[in-house]
């Protein structure tokens, strides 16, 4: 690799096994009405009408929200690099559409960790999180399952 | 999307606070055994938010109950993308009417980049 970072060894398999079930700190999270614009403008769509969040905050509002990071997501699983990192699937449910300027509470988890072969034989490890995002009154609003493989040795 | 923005992955990174250098550095991406070019990768949820988008205007800016998408190819910068979808089902779910769908993005030459299906309010 050209980016002068050499990766990180590759963890055991147990390493990544007991992940599972490590739960974030918690916290709250509330979307600044600034942030909304630019996160929004980004896709290229208009500013959503009565204070909307966009849908695509349901990716890092849990995650910061809870206490976490996506470079100690990275690290949790211990990444080869900031690199190896690629995305199998999101899975967002909205109970109620997100707001700016909410402040949500959320909880949030590794939900399994996973140590897999693709079909070309390589080695990766598949580490799901899943994030429960509350409004103010405790409902539960959104809920985001994030699945990400830490590639070993593919790039 | 006419044209996926290589500034605007710049934007999402630092407001994600997204370290990863495939969607800021074009030299990092080129180094890669991927045969990608000098080209950025768009953030997922970038891609997703194109999707997003299209269901919004279909069926409104409230509209999206669940949706689950995968990423089988990468969207890069300077690529022109469509969001297209098609109702699989509809049901009633506690008085409200539910449209089941299949979603994906596509590109003319690659084929499908992202796919899923989403749950959308009829109202």
């Amino acid at each position: 690799m050209s980016t002068g970072t050499p990766a990180k060894p590759r963890p055991d398999r147990s390493t990544i096994e007991e992940l599972a079930g490590h739960e974030f700190p918690g916290g709250s999270y509330r979307i600044a009405h600034w942030e909304n614009v630019i996160l929004t403008g980004c896709t290229g769509a208009e500013l959503l009408p009565d204070g909307l969040a966009h849908p695509i905050a349901l990716f890092h509002l849990p995650i910061y929200g809870s206490g976490t990071s996506i470079a100690e997501m990275f690290d949790l699983g211990q990444a080869e690099s900031d690199l190896s990192i690629m995305i199998e699937s999101y899975d967002w449910e909205f109970f109620q559409p997100l707001h700016e300027e909410v402040c949500y509470t959320v909880s949030g988890q590794v939900a399994s960790a996973e140590r897999c072969q693709n079909s070309s034989g390589q080695t990766y490890d598949r580490i799901q999180f899943r994030f429960d995002v509350f409004d103010p009154h405790r409902a539960l609003c959104a809920r985001s399952i994030v699945t990400w493989h830490y590639t070993r040795d593919m790039l | 999307m006419p044209e996926v923005s290589a500034q605007r992955m710049r934007t999402m990174a630092a407001l994600l606070r997204d370290p990863n250098p495939l969607h800021w550095d074009r030299e990092a991406v080129a180094a890669l055994p991927l045969g990608l070019g000098k080209r950025t990768i768009n953030q997922g949820p970038l891609g997703l938010g194109y999707i997003v988008n299209m269901l919004h205007a279909w069926a409104g800016p409230d509209c999206i109950r669940r949706i689950v998408m995968r990423f089988p190819q990468v969207v890069l910068d300077g690529e022109e993308v469509t969001a297209r979808g098609v109702i699989t089902a509809l049901r009633q779910q506690s008085g409200t009417q539910i449209a089941d769908c299949n979603v994906w993005l596509e590109h003319a030459e690659r084929g499908i980049l992202l796919e899923g299906t989403a749950s959308i309010t009829l109202r």
